[in-house]
């Protein structure tokens, strides 16, 4: 990736993003799950990256890490998936 | 050094240019590279070789050339790996051999090669392990590695320069040309990079037609029809990387560090159309000076009238071969045979071939059917090659010559885009310009151009050349170990045989263990060949090995490139406090803490930052002193459900700290490790602010963001970082209080009489808003002011007219260590509460964030380290922080580690805080502070962390 499309301020350069970690698959249960067992799959990587350099939004992004391509950028808004 | 005569080629200019390799002074011409101007006053050794320090000479003359890098510049400015046949020439360049010692014809590590010793895969992995690796490594060092790092850099910063376009061509070829065309054509923006100095590629070498003109003409009126599109033509521009579509085009005039561009280029779809490397022939000893690609000895011929040599053999595989000697002869040179691997029928198969092999034998050429070269003699040169038929019959021959030129075909040229023309395997011109037509077309027609690219050019040019794969000549076992494959990095035939007996089967394995195609190489010359050979050993087609991924940049590029304005002071930022440049102007000592310069101490306190941190910390216990706090990250959180969100993100519950109060509280991570700590100060019913540790600001801010955002369900919370919205100054020692009664105005009097531990009260400072909290981070009678940054150098002047000096950081750690308060050295990322005895906390907690994970059983082990307070056995020695803790009983296993350490005047001796065992907090045990690196063991025992006024009594006072 170079650009992501923040969902408020369209495609920006990633330097203005901040990765924090890669979560957990949809519907892990438990704080242990969501914390330790994350996705390792080359073809998918869900993460969390914050719009620092901009309107500071989290986002979730869903990535194939095997392309470099960004499949899905959206909000993060309440619970976490 | 003798006048010769001035040369003629493609690319020269008249006049003169002197330059120096390696010490000794040399002329070349305007428009040499210095490849080519070595070349013509008959320099061939120019190298050695990395690993074997054999002697080197120029292998091609393009990228692809892995031998004849050089150091340019004078050190410490010299720049390392610098490829001679990218560098252009010019006057006074001053040029240096590499991976020598101590000279180019004299090494002495080549000795190593001499006493028989051929290194092989994995050599140094299982060589050098007695007694252990580090014993070696110095030397091991001083040999290895390509070309020595500057020391020092003047190299100015480049010209960044960001384009956005539709369609980015690589490569200004014939193909590339169509491409650029057939895309601007259509309607889409272009960039095309050309990495030599000017456009057209093989058309230099071309006598074909397109569209019925000759191949000058079409070059021309391509390139006037896309400068009238708008197309932007990049010439001695490399693409030298592509980071997931930003494409980083590197320009430099020939190689020439400084004065450069890098072009960052965001393009819709690519054309790579980077064209062909000839791929050399392995035979014994191919790595001497004088063997070369037959495709550079022609180049060097064209483009700068230089000769190669004086007697050659050429060996292909191919029919081209022939044309090529044609040329050399012409040029002047000697060519004593063409060594074709392919049966004399297959070379014939062609009329015109067959024409060119006749008068090539009328001119003295020997031709050789069936034949290879299987061998270089010679010692700092090629002296004779030896030559055996490749199907029984005939005997082995030797011709002598000077230098060898071998072709094996064409591979693409590695790059990334929508391959077209020669990078996809089109040889012959009007294949390759149907090709990057075709590409250019559906590149435009993918981003959305809807124009029509017109009918592709229709090209006539030599047949596609016949050729006959063949990657390496046969040879003994024993021979396999001068078989180069990779010249740069010294693999042989031999370790490829090693690697794939320690099962080292797969292409990207046997690059690591062999290093074949690391370095600035890339597998440019090697790649193929040693894929071809790969496969040969493994029984498989070179098509099932594939290549290894060669990694950017393309071409070597200096680190200032890809730095940019990104030096010195513009790495980061730097934030300063309001009382930055009064620290500054009175002595303070800055330090970088995170983005924050701080005062460490202040000068006149001491000849020493020990001698003035201890004074100043014994003078707040004794008086009283200020110091800046003002990088305290400061978030204030408002909203009706700000006390709910602070309870669901921190140990405890802030809902219950009542309006003016201030309570000590600390989050963790999700993992339930201790985050930060720092105290939350209820501002209203629903407004709190929370201070979070100076270097984690803007991590705090972002966690709490992250947690509203992924956790918080709820809305009605807003968090603003207010940091740089307030100043702190920390007042803190026994007349504290009485001072801050002097300056305060009459007003704060009765509020600074009553004002209890943890308690804060608001009001106003010379018509300013002012904060006063009662707290701090020494142990004494303490105060934090917070007031507006224009406020703080007045008030803090005002507190120094009034007697109260400040000190810095050491003296803080040292009152804090005293206390027993933590920081990042206690809260590092790998303790709990419970490690930190914060169990009370926990057992009047919620559930908040990383409070369920606090559960795991692996969390109360023994095992699991428990903050203790130390002192030294003899009440004197002095302990380090960093020292491992041993038990008697086991010297060598550490149970812990000393987080911070600190000489206390106050109590007269070295007062410290651990980390240790859980089974050894009780403090039975013998311990000794082990500090192995800074020399001394010291026995110490475990006391109670709080160390100075464990009942509080001098900070309620």
């Amino acid at each position: 990736v170079t650009r992501l499309a923040c969902p408020f301020c369209g495609p920006r350069e990633l330097r203005e993003f901040e990765f924090r970690s890669t979560v957990a698959a949809a519907g892990s249960e438990g704080e242990f799950e969501r914390t330790y067992l994350r996705v390792a799959d080359t073809g998918l990587s869900i993460e969390h990256w914050q719009h620092v350099g901009g309107c500071r939004a989290w986002l979730l992004v869903r990535r194939n890490p095997s392309s470099g391509e960004t499949l899905d950028v959206e909000l993060l808004a309440g619970e976490a998936p | 050094m003798s006048a010769r005569p001035p040369r003629r080629g493609t690319r020269l200019e008249a006049g003169s240019l002197s330059f120096t390799f390696d010490g000794r002074h040399y002329v070349g011409q305007p428009g040499d590279t210095a490849a080519s101007a070595l070349l013509a006053n008959g320099v061939r050794l120019m190298g050695r070789s990395v690993k074997y320090r054999r002697p080197r000479g120029l292998l091609g003359a393009g990228p692809e050339e892995p031998n004849a890098l050089f150091g340019v510049g004078e050190p410490p400015h010299q720049i390392p790996n610098v490829p001679a046949t990218q560098l252009a020439l010019r006057a006074g360049l001053t040029l240096r051999s590499q991976n020598r010692w101590p000279s180019l014809r004299f090494d002495l590590a080549s000795l190593l090669q001499a006493g028989g010793g051929f290194f092989s895969a994995g050599f140094y992995y299982k060589t050098f392990m007695w007694p252990s690796w580090r014993s070696y490594e110095p030397l091991i060092r001083r040999l290895a590695g390509l070309g020595a790092a500057p020391l020092a850099c003047e190299l100015p910063p480049p010209a960044i320069e960001h384009l956005a376009c539709d369609v980015l061509v690589t490569g200004a070829g014939p193909a590339g040309l169509a491409a650029a065309r057939a895309a601007a054509r259509a309607g889409a923006s272009v960039v095309l990079c050309e990495s030599e100095p000017a456009c057209g590629g093989e058309l230099e070498f071309e006598r074909g037609s397109i569209d019925g003109q000759d191949c000058d003409a079409w070059l021309a009126d391509t390139l006037a029809e896309l400068g009238r599109r708008g197309a932007r033509v990049l010439t001695s521009t490399t693409v030298v990387a592509d980071n997931h579509g930003e494409i980083i085009a590197h320009a430099e005039p020939r190689g020439l560090p400084g004065d450069n561009t890098v072009y960052r280029i965001c393009p819709r779809a690519m054309v790579m159309a980077a064209g062909t490397l000839e791929r050399p022939i392995v035979f014994t000893n191919n790595d001497l000076p004088g063997v070369m690609l037959l495709g550079a000895a022609e180049r060097y011929l064209a483009r700068y009238g230089a000769a190669v040599g004086r007697e050659l053999v050429l060996f292909a595989n191919h029919d081209r071969v022939y044309a090529s000697a044609r040329r050399l002869l012409a040029g002047g040179m000697r060519v004593r045979a063409i060594v074709d691997t392919r049966r004399a029928g297959d070379a014939a198969d062609d009329d015109a071939v067959r024409r060119l092999r006749s008068d090539l034998g009328a001119a003295g050429v020997e031709i050789l059917d069936g034949c290879a070269v299987t061998a270089a003699e010679g010692g700092r040169g090629v002296r004779a090659a030896r030559i055996a038929p490749l199907l029984g019959g005939g005997s082995e021959r030797r011709i002598r010559c000077d230098t060898i030129l071998v072709s094996g075909g064409w591979s693409p040229a590695p790059h990334a885009g929508l391959p077209g023309g020669g990078a996809n395997g089109r040889l012959e011109l009007a294949d390759a310009i149907a090709d990057g037509h075709a590409a250019g077309a559906r590149a435009a027609a993918d981003c959305g151009a809807r124009g029509h690219a017109g009918a592709p050019p229709l090209a006539r040019g030599d047949p596609p050349p016949r050729l006959a794969a063949f990657a390496r000549s046969p040879c003994s076992l024993a021979d396999e170990k001068r078989q180069f494959i990779d010249l740069q990095n010294d693999v042989t035939v031999a370790d490829l045989r090693v690697a794939l007996a320690e099962g080292f089967t797969d292409i990207e394995h046997v690059k690591r263990y062999t290093t074949l195609g690391i370095g600035t190489e890339q597998g440019r010359s090697s790649a193929v060949v040693g894929a071809a050979i790969l496969a040969e050993l493994r029984g498989e087609s070179p098509a099932a090995v594939g290549t290894s991924r060669s990694r950017p940049p393309y071409q070597p590029v200096t680190m200032r490139s890809i730095a940019g304005f990104r030096v010195g002071d513009a790495v980061m930022v730097t934030r300063r406090t309001p009382l930055h440049d009064w620290h500054a102007t009175h002595g303070g000592m800055l330090e970088p803490m995170g983005l924050w310069m701080r005062p460490r101490y202040y000068q006149a306190n001491g000849a020493s930052a020990f001698e003035a941190a201890v004074a100043e910390a014994r003078r707040v216990r004794a008086h009283g002193g200020i110091a800046d706090g003002s990088t305290l990250g400061k978030l204030e959180i408002a909203g009706p459900a700000a006390a709910a969100f602070l309870d669901s993100i921190y140990l405890g519950k802030a809902s219950t700290i009542r309006i003016g109060r201030s309570r000590y509280m600390v989050n963790l991570r999700e993992d339930g490790m201790v985050l930060d700590d720092g105290l939350v100060l209820r501002l209203g019913e629903d407004r709190f602010l929370a201070t979070v540790s100076s270097g984690h600001g803007t991590h705090m801010l972002a966690h709490f963001e992250h947690h509203q955002a992924t956790r918080w369900s709820a809305r009605g919370v807003n968090i603003t970082d207010v940091t740089d919205a307030w100043a702190v100054i920390a007042v803190a020692g026994p007349q504290s209080r009485s001072t801050l009664g002097q300056v305060l105005a009459a007003s704060w009097q009765q509020p600074l009489a009553q004002l209890g531990h943890m308690h804060f009260a608001a009001g106003r400072h010379a018509d300013q808003e002012l904060r006063v909290l009662r707290a701090g981070f020494s142990g004494e009678l303490a105060f934090e002011l917070h007031c507006r940054p224009d406020m703080a150098v007045r008030l803090w002047e005002e507190l120094t007219a009034a007697g109260l000096a400040p000190y810095g950081l050491d003296a803080l750690d040292i009152l804090r260590v005293e206390k027993g308060y933590l920081t990042s050295s206690e809260i590092n990322g790998q303790t709990t509460p419970y490690d930190l005895c914060m169990e009370d906390m926990v057992a009047a907690g919620n559930a908040c964030l990383g409070r369920a994970l606090l559960d795991r059983p692996a969390f109360h082990e023994a095992g699991r380290p428990r903050l203790v307070g130390l002192r030294a056995l003899d009440g004197r020695s002095r302990f380090l922080a960093g020292a491992q803790l041993t038990a008697a009983a086991a010297p060598s296993q550490p149970r812990g580690y000393i987080t911070s350490s600190v000489y206390s005047l106050t109590l007269g001796e070295w007062v410290g805080l651990a980390l240790l065992a859980r089974e050894l907090a009780s403090g039975e045990t013998a311990l000794t502070a082990r500090d192995p690196l800074r020399g001394a063991d010291t026995p110490v025992r475990v006391a109670s962390p709080v160390h100075f006024d464990p009942s509080g009594s001098r900070m309620k006072a």
